[in-house]
């Protein structure tokens, strides 16, 4: 039976049998193996562990230079800088060890456990930094009692330097040291302790800035000391990166804030190229670099002035009477009014059973488009106000930039705010009252613009309607960054509000702080109330206004957009218009010869 | 698909051995990347679920089926390595990397070798003469050779390598004559003689090591082996303990967590830990080899030879490539080393085996 349902294998058992038991002998003869190298030759073997560790040091590349548009002038730098750290594999007792180094280095001791607890996480034959930018004195000191503290390694390292301290410092934002947090979001291929650039160009290009690094890989002995060098990788730096930003203009835009807190932003109008980007107040970057000044970190974050907040894409302002070209535009091409019509203001006027004024108290008189920009006048756009609805308002502002970020290529842009109907049953469930609509259009209520916005909303009125995405990386050779497209709204319509500011600066209006003699510049001044008029009325306090400037230049074949604010500047005309006068005539004069063109 | 007389036949010692042997892959695993990023404890651990799950399922099907299936299953990896070749092999290694890791999550090569067992024993089930046949030898040769071809060709020679034991296997069994062997012996020297030292030129011969094996320091052969030696050497009888090994971290080994993950076990816990690991091994090995008897047919007394071969060829030659006894060539431990599609193709071998055992009673 068996035989017929079962096959015979026993033949081809007996030879599994035997490879098993052949098996078997050589698992016996590679175990008697391990035994000899563990147990008979442990000694030699533990001796040579000892001796012959190696150990990898990572030489930082240095990071890449940045210049500004002319690739003349650094901004920031590396330069040469010596740290030195802690190898806890190297330490019997760490408590011991640490109070044995503070006074080598002048440190409390509370001072480096906090160090050494942050990084616990890491392996131990990671070194963790207790201090940089060490003094050539310090750095002989430390090696000159290499046998006494086999703990301490010190390594140079390439440091961040910005020449001109804070020029341009919320632009090229600042440095800090990597913690495992940062690693498992952002910086993957870094390492705890590294330093990385947290904001602006230092930030959006890090990894461009960064480079490759370098690493030695080198035999230690037990106390740590160098016996042999196995590999060596040379760091590489990236090639330097030139920004948009110009020299000369941000460095008069700088100068010209000194004191007062506000921003300016100048756009390339051809390309979006960001000219200038100032905020003020502001802070000196190389503070950062070093990993131990805490104190002036919290300092300048609890500082009531706010110096690291970019005010030029950050800062959230009511736009005021800037606002009112977006609305002539949007009047305009709906046809509820044309260059002709007529508006009277008396100073004081009545929309939906409330008392609105101008200004100006004595009233503007009878005006048309051209000259109630030029004048500013606010009865004119309440009119407008009166017969636009909210809806198109938003389309308009939207089609002009306003309420969305502009793309600028560094991070924390703001978003502004453009009110709807839409908007406001969203946020608060109500529906929108016309009567709300009154002071969107001169700029005030709800809306919100950031200096960015307004200075590339200045260069698409400047190009009749082309949109330009700022930027602020130059890339020699490529093409113009793409526009974000067109506004719909016809190159006829924008020559008629061009008018108004061309006259708001030339002909004795409100902007006239900023013409420069031979340069064309159109431009329109802002004044935000901070309190309503009545209120400031009632409670008799005088708190001064926002001022705004935005406007650009020349007006044919315009060049340069701008928008200045001055937070409590007083009136537009009178602080923001003179500044941006400033920075535009200084534009003139450096490019404005014949034969001189620049892109990008 | 499983009646209760098969369920009762399951063999859970072999299952619980096996599964002894993975967790304590496990534990080496965290031990020797602890401090590297990737989580490889964990993700060894996703796998090993994966692979237990997968093993329970296979149980359900008759090997007789999988057999029956066998040239389209080893044919579909032959296909899937060869377009590997082609499409990775004109753009650069990275692609067939993620092609492959985007179907399996892992290396083919390594499911490969199932594939190569369950057609090599589909070859043999109908092969009755006492000593291996001309014909069948060519024929098992040849389907072990192509596999070889695309595996190697990756390049993966570690795989290629241990598709050899299970050719062995098969043959053995078969039957060889001692003039077979003598001539297989004889042939494979020359071979290797005459091409070494005729046919490659240096470069070539550098080319073909470090192919063996791609960490390998350019500075001096037997480099990582020495540091490996040092490490376990290190160890001593009871180790450095657990996470404290000071050689193994450092960047001696060039794959700490996969093919020199015994190093760091030699390290950190001593010759008896290295005796504990090899004993449960070898039980688990020993239920394997004992098991090849347990089988109602002649393609199921394969099937399980020829994964015992396997697992025990690797295994040896890995903890002997450690300590210098063997050529580096990068093949790592069964259940001990990290790698998904190992510990997977694992599993579906010691599943078939088990198959093959609750199956062996007819028509009870």
């Amino acid at each position: 039976m068996d035989s017929q349902i079962y096959e015979d294998l026993t033949p081809i058992l007996k030879r599994a049998r035997v490879v098993f038991i052949l098996a078997a002998i050589v698992f016996g003869i590679v175990l008697f193996y391990y035994w000899k190298i563990q147990i008979l030759d442990y000694k030699k073997y533990w001796g040579q562990a000892e001796s012959n560790r190696t150990r990898d040091i990572v030489i930082p590349a240095p990071r890449a230079v940045v210049t500004d548009r002319n690739g003349a002038v650094i901004l920031a730098n590396s330069i040469a800088s010596f740290k030195v750290s802690i190898l806890r594999e190297s330490t019997r007792n760490l408590e011991e060890s640490l109070q044995r180094i503070s006074p080598l280095l002048g440190l409390d001791v509370g001072v480096l456990r906090q160090r050494v607890a942050k990084y616990r996480t890491l392996p131990a034959f990671r070194p963790i930094v207790v201090m940089d930018n060490l003094s050539l004195e310090n750095v002989s000191r430390i090696e000159g009692r290499r046998m006494d503290f086999p703990e301490l390694v010190i390594e140079a390292e390439p440091k961040r330097f910005y020449p001109f301290t804070s020029f341009g410092a919320h632009v090229l934002g600042y440095m800090q040291e990597l913690t495992p947090d940062d690693l498992r979001a952002a910086f993957k291929d870094r390492k705890v302790g590294d330093m990385a650039g947290k904001t602006g160009i230092e930030g959006a290009y890090d990894a461009r800035l960064a480079g490759i690094d370098g690493k030695i890989v080198e035999v230690v002995d037990s106390l740590g000391r160098k016996r042999d060098e196995l590999e060596r990788v040379e760091p590489q730096q990236s090639p330097k990166l030139a920004l948009t930003i110009d020299f000369d203009l941000q460095a008069k835009a700088e100068e010209l804030l000194v004191g007062k807190e506000g921003a300016v932003v100048a756009l390339d109008a051809r390309t979006g190229g960001v000219l200038v980007m100032a905020s003020s107040p502001t802070y000196d970057p190389n503070k950062f670099i070093n990993r131990f000044t805490p104190e002036e970190w919290i300092e300048l974050v609890k500082s009531p002035d706010n110096p690291l907040v970019n005010r030029a894409i950050q800062g959230q302002y009511s736009p005021g009477s800037i606002f009112k070209p977006a609305m002539a535009l949007g009047a305009l091409d709906l046809g509820i009014i044309t260059d002709q019509t007529t508006f009277f203001c008396g100073g004081v006027a009545q929309f939906y059973e409330r008392v609105y004024h101008c200004w100006y108290e004595p009233g503007h008189g009878a005006l048309t488009l051209p000259e109630a920009i030029r004048q500013s006048c606010n009865i004119f756009f309440y009119n407008l106000g009166m017969r636009m609805k909210i809806d198109d308002i938003a389309r308009y502002a939207g089609d002009l930039g306003l309420g969305q970020k502009t793309g600028v290529d560094i991070a924390g842009e703001k978003t502004g705010l453009v009110p709807s109907s839409d908007w406001k049953r969203r946020t608060q469930g109500a529906t929108w009252f016309a009567g709300e609509t009154i002071s969107v259009a001169i700029g005030q209520g709800p809306l919100q613009v950031t200096p960015i916005q307004i200075a590339a909303m200045m260069g698409c009125i400047a190009n009749r309607g082309t949109r330009l995405r700022p930027h602020l990386l130059l890339e020699e050779g490529a093409a113009p960054a793409a526009s974000p497209g067109k506004a719909a709204i016809p190159a006829s319509i924008f020559e008629k509000v061009i008018e108004g500011m061309w006259r708001s600066a030339n002909m004795e209006g409100t902007g006239r702080g900023a013409k420069v003699e031979g340069f064309d510049v159109c431009g329109k001044t802002g004044s935000t109330q901070l309190i309503g008029r009545e209120t400031s009325e009632r409670l008799g306090i005088k708190k001064k206004t926002h001022s705004w400037f935005a406007g650009f230049a020349p007006r044919n074949d315009p060049r340069i957009a701008i928008a200045v604010l001055v937070e409590r500047g007083g009136m537009g005309g009178e602080t923001a218009a003179p500044l941006a006068g400033q920075v535009l005539k200084l534009y003139k004069d450096k490019y404005d010869r014949p034969g001189t063109t620049q892109g990008n | 698909m499983i009646d209760r007389v098969q369920l009762r036949e399951i063999d859970w010692v072999l299952i619980g051995l096996l599964l002894a042997n993975a967790l304590i892959g496990v534990g080496l695993i965290t031990s020797s990347s602890h401090y590297l990023s990737g989580n490889f404890a964990v993700r060894q651990m996703i796998w090993l679920l994966v692979s237990i799950v997968a093993l329970f399922l296979t149980l359900s099907v008759d090997y007789k089926v999988l057999l029956g299936f066998s040239p389209y299953i080893y044919g579909f990896f032959i296909l899937l390595l060869g377009s590997l070749l082609l499409f990775g092999g004109a753009v650069s290694g990275a692609r067939s990397w993620l092609f492959s890791a985007a179907f399996f999550g892992g290396q083919p090569s390594e499911l490969a070798k199932i594939g190569l067992i369950l057609v090599l024993a589909r070859i043999f089930s109908e092969f009755k003469r006492r000593t291996l046949s001309l014909p069948f030898g060519l024929l098992s040769a040849g389907a072990t050779g192509l596999a070889f071809a695309v595996i190697g060709l990756q390049p993966d020679l570690g795989t290629a390598v241990s598709l050899v034991p299970i050719l062995a296997g098969a043959l053995v069994l078969a039957g060889l004559t001692r003039k077979t062997v003598v001539l297989l012996l004889v042939g494979t020297l020359a071979f290797g003689f005459v091409g070494w030292n005729f046919a490659l030129k240096d470069y070539q011969k550098k080319r073909v090591m470090t192919l063996m094996n791609p960490g390998q320091d350019p500075r001096g052969a037997g480099y990582h082996v020495l540091q490996s030696k040092i490490a376990i050497g290190s160890g001593g009888l009871t180790g450095k303990g657990f996470m404290k090994g000071t050689q193994s971290r450092l960047r001696f080994l060039p794959a700490r967590h996969t093919d020199f993950v015994f190093s760091v076990l030699g390290e950190e816990f001593g010759f008896l830990g290295v005796v504990f690991v090899f004993l449960a091994y070898f039980l688990f090995l020993a239920r394997l080899f004992t098991s090849v008897p347990k089988s109602r047919d002649r393609a199921g007394t394969y099937l399980i030879f020829m994964v015992a071969c396997l697992l025990t060829f690797q295994f040896l030659v890995n903890v002997m490539m450690i300590v210098g006894l063997f050529p580096v060539t990068g093949v790592p431990i069964p259940l001990l080393s990290y790698g998904g599609s190992s510990l997977l193709s694992t599993f579906l071998g010691v599943g078939l085996a088990v198959n093959v055992k609750m199956r062996r009673y007819v028509n009870v």
